[in-house]
C-alpha cells in the first residue's frame, strides 16, 4: 500500500520532511521581514495626508486609525465602462503628487492603469457609494505606533492632518515608513 | 502514530486496533465461558492490542488554541517596546521551539501532546507571518502571503498522518479564505485548491468519520464564499456542496463516505425546509433562481457523477438523498412550491425511513423519524389554513406514519426470513464491522 501518505509519514523520512518544512517556514517568516525592508528601499515613495478626526477614535491601543484625504473621492474621477463602483470592489487609484508633494487622486479605475512618470497606483477597495462619491480603503489604515518615536499623534492627530509616507512596491505590496506632523514641529515631545 | 506498535501500516490501523480492543474485552469473557477460548488465550489476544492512550483528540485542539491566543496576547501587550530584531526572534524561537517539542513528545510516544504541540506550531508560523507585516507596517494585495500558512498545515498533515494536524488546516483555509474574500474582496481558488486536493487526497487515503465531516463543512465553507465573492445566485452553491457529496459516493469506505456526504446533505435540506416554509412569495424565490439551463446542466453532471459512483460502490440505496435537490424554486412562488416541497420533504424522509428499516440502523430512524415530525410541522403551518381541515391532516399523516412503519417491518421480517443462517449470525454480533477494505465494502448493500 505505497501512497503519498504512507511515503510521506514513513518515520526514517518523516523526521527529514519536518526539518525541511520547519526550515521554509522560518525562511517564509524571514523572507515577510525582508519583504517589508524591499518595499521601503524599491518601492515608490508617495506622501498622503490624513484628516483630523475625533481624538477619542484615533488611539486604539497600540495603533492609530489614519483617515486619508484620498479615502472620499467625487464619482467623477472614476473611470470604468462597465458602470459605478461596487461596494468591496478592489480599485486602482493613479496619484500624481501636487503642492507640498503631497500625492492627490487622478482617477480610479477597475483594471491597473499605466502610470505617468511621476505618478504612482495605489491599490484600494471601495467600502461605500454615495450618490456623488465614493469611499476607499487602503488597507493602510492602522500605523502601529512604534515605541519611543515622540511622535504624539493622538494630540497632533486632532490638530492637523498626519503626512504618512507610503511605500509602493512594484511587487503587489505597500508599507507606510514614516508618520509625520503636517507642520514642522519644533521638536518631537514625549 | 500507531505505526510504530503495528506490524502492518495498513491506513485504517488506527481505527481497527481501538474496535478490535473494544470488542475483545466485551466479548472476550462471554467465549470463555463457553469455552470457544481458554482464559490465557483471552490474555494473549488482548496483549496482541495494547490499550492505548484515550484518544481525546479535542483536548490537544483546544489547549494548543488556548495556549497559542494566550502567548499572542502576552506579546501583544508588550509588542511595541521590544525592537523588531528581538520580536522577530522571539517569534522564529517559539515557533521552531514547538515544532522541536512537539517530535520530542511523538519520539516519546506521546503523540496526543506531540501533534498538539505541532499544532501550535503550525498556529505560530501564521501568527508570525501576521505579525512581522505588522512590524514592517507592510500590506499584501493578494493572500500569497497567508497561502503558505495552508502550504504549510497540508504539508505537516502529510507528514505526521494527524487527524488533528488536519481539523487545524481547514480551519486555517477557511480564515486564509474568509480574509480574502473580506478584505481583499477576491476568492483565491488557490487556497481553495489546496484544501479540496491536499486534503481530499488525505481523506481519501484515510476517510475518518470526524475529519471527513470537518472536511466537507470546510469545502461548503469555502464554496459559499466563491458564491459570495462572485455575487452568484445562492443556489449555485449546491453545485459545488453536491461535488463535495458525490466524491463521497466514490469512496471505498462507507462510513467515511457518508460522514463526508452529510454536511451537504444538512445544507440541502435546510435550503429545501426553508423554501417550504418561506418560499411562498414570488419576490423571495427570484432571488433564487440562476439561469435554467446552465444550472440544470452542472447539478445534472454532479448528479451523473454521483449515480456512477454509487453504482461502482453498490449503494444505490441512498439515490434518493438526491431529492433534496429538485430545483422546486423554478416553480411559481406560492401553493405549487409550497406543495411541491412538503411532497420532497414527506418522500426524503420515507426513503430516510426505508433505509434505515432496512439496514436496522437505529440512529438513522430516529433521524427519519424527526425528518418526517419536521415535515409535518411545515405541513400543519401552511398547508391546513388553507385547505385541509386540522384533525383530518392529523389523522392521514398518523396513519402515513402507521402504514409505512407496518410495511417497512413486514418487508423486514420477511427478508430476515428468506435469509435466516447469515443474517442472524450477523445480528447476533453488535454491528461493528472494522472499517474493511473496498472488496467487502459491498456487505452493506
Amino acid at each position: 500500500m505505497s501512497d503519498l501518505l504512507t511515503w510521506s509519514s514513513a518515520p526514517a523520512r518523516r523526521r527529514l520532511l519536518a526539518r525541511l518544512l520547519v526550515a521554509a517556514q522560518v525562511l517564509y517568516v524571514l523572507g515577510v521581514a525582508g519583504a517589508g525592508y524591499a518595499t521601503a528601499a524599491l518601492g515608490q515613495h508617495i506622501v498622503l495626508a490624513t484628516t483630523p478626526v475625533d481624538p477619542r477614535d484615533l488611539l486604539y491601543g497600540d495603533f492609530v486609525r489614519l483617515h486619508y484625504h484620498i479615502s472620499e473621492t467625487p464619482l467623477r474621477l472614476w473611470h470604468d465602462e462597465a458602470g459605478p463602483p461596487r461596494r468591496r470592489q478592489g480599485v486602482f487609484v493613479l496619484l500624481a503628487p501636487g503642492p507640498d508633494s503631497l500625492s492627490t487622486t487622478v482617477g480610479v479605475y477597475a483594471k491597473a492603469p499605466q502610470p505617468a512618470a511621476n505618478q504612482a497606483v495605489l491599490r484600494a477597495w471601495v467600502t461605500d457609494v454615495y450618490r456623488t462619491s465614493f469611499t476607499l480603503r487602503f488597507n493602510l489604515e492602522r500605523y502601529y505606533v512604534p515605541e519611543g518615536s515622540g511622535l504624539r499623534l493622538e494630540e497632533a492627530g486632532q490638530r492637523h492632518p498626519l503626512r504618512v509616507h507610503v511605500s509602493i512596491a512594484p511587487w503587489s505590496q505597500a508599507r507606510i515608513t514614516k508618520v509625520e506632523e503636517q507642520l514642522k514641529a519644533p521638536e518631537p515631545r514625549r | 502514530m500507531l505505526f510504530f506498535c503495528t506490524s502492518s501500516p495498513i491506513t485504517s490501523a488506527l481505527h481497527y486496533q481501538k474496535v478490535s480492543r473494544k470488542f475483545l474485552e466485551t466479548e472476550g469473557p462471554g467465549w470463555v465461558a463457553e469455552g470457544i477460548i481458554s482464559e490465557e488465550q483471552r490474555q494473549k489476544l488482548l496483549a496482541r492490542y495494547p490499550p492505548e492512550a484515550r484518544a481525546l483528540g479535542l483536548l490537544p485542539l483546544l489547549g494548543s488554541i488556548l495556549v497559542g491566543l494566550s502567548a499572542l496576547s502576552l506579546v501583544a501587550a508588550n509588542w511595541q517596546a521590544l525592537p523588531n530584531v528581538l520580536r522577530l526572534a522571539l517569534l522564529l524561537s517559539s515557533l521552531t521551539g514547538a515544532y522541536a517539542a512537539g517530535a520530542y513528545f511523538l519520539r516519546r510516544g506521546n503523540p496526543d501532546l506531540g501533534h498538539g504541540l505541532i499544532g501550535l506550531g503550525l498556529i505560530l508560523f501564521g501568527a508570525s507571518i501576521i505579525l512581522v507585516s505588522q512590524i514592517y507596517q507592510l500590506v499584501g494585495y493578494d493572500v500569497s502571503g497567508l497561502l503558505a500558512w495552508v502550504v504549510a498545515g497540508v504539508g505537516l498533515s502529510y507528514v505526521y498522518g494527524s487527524r488533528l494536524l488536519v481539523l487545524l488546516t481547514v480551519l486555517i483555509g477557511a480564515a486564509v479564505q474568509t480574509y480574502c474574500v473580506e478584505a481583499l474582496g477576491s476568492f483565491s481558488y488557490a487556497t481553495a485548491l489546496l484544501v479540496a486536493g491536499g486534503l481530499g487526497y488525505y481523506w481519501w487515503r484515510r476517510p475518518e468519520v470526524v475529519s471527513s465531516n470537518v472536511l466537507a463543512v470546510g469545502l461548503l465553507w469555502q464554496a459559499a464564499l466563491l458564491v459570495a465573492a462572485t455575487h452568484s445566485k445562492i443556489t449555485w452553491f449546491f453545485v459545488p456542496a453536491m461535488l463535495v457529496y458525490a466524491v463521497g459516493d466514490w469512496q471505498p469506505q462507507r462510513a467515511g463516505g457518508r460522514a463526508l456526504q452529510g454536511p451537504p446533505l444538512v445544507a440541502a435540506y435546510l435550503f429545501m425546509f426553508g423554501l417550504a416554509t418561506f418560499g411562498e412569495t414570488d419576490t423571495y424565490a427570484n432571488v433564487l433562481r440562476p439561469p435554467l439551463l446552465p444550472y440544470l446542466a452542472a447539478l445534472a453532471a454532479v448528479f451523473a457523477l454521483s449515480v456512477a459512483g454509487k453504482r461502482a460502490r453498490g449503494r444505490l440505496d441512498t439515490l434518493l438523498d438526491w431529492l433534496l435537490l429538485l430545483p422546486g424554486f423554478y416553480l411559481p412562488g406560492g401553493l405549487p412550491l409550497a406543495v411541491a416541497t412538503l411532497v420532497v420533504l414527506y418522500a426524503h424522509a420515507g426513503s430516510v425511513l426505508a433505509r434505515a428499516h432496512r439496514h436496522e440502523d437505529p440512529g438513522q430512524l430516529t433521524i427519519g423519524a424527526v425528518l418526517f415530525v419536521a415535515a409535518t410541522m411545515v405541513a400543519y403551518f401552511k398547508l391546513t389554513w388553507a385547505f385541509l381541515d386540522k384533525s383530518l391532516f392529523f389523522l392521514l399523516g398518523g396513519v402515513l406514519l402507521l402504514g409505512l412503519s407496518w410495511y417497512l417491518r413486514r418487508r423486514n421480517a420477511q427478508v430476515l426470513a428468506a435469509a435466516a443462517p447469515p443474517v442472524a449470525q450477523q445480528a447476533g454480533t453488535p454491528p461493528i464491522t472494522p472499517p474493511a477494505p473496498s472488496e467487502t465494502s459491498s456487505l452493506n448493500v
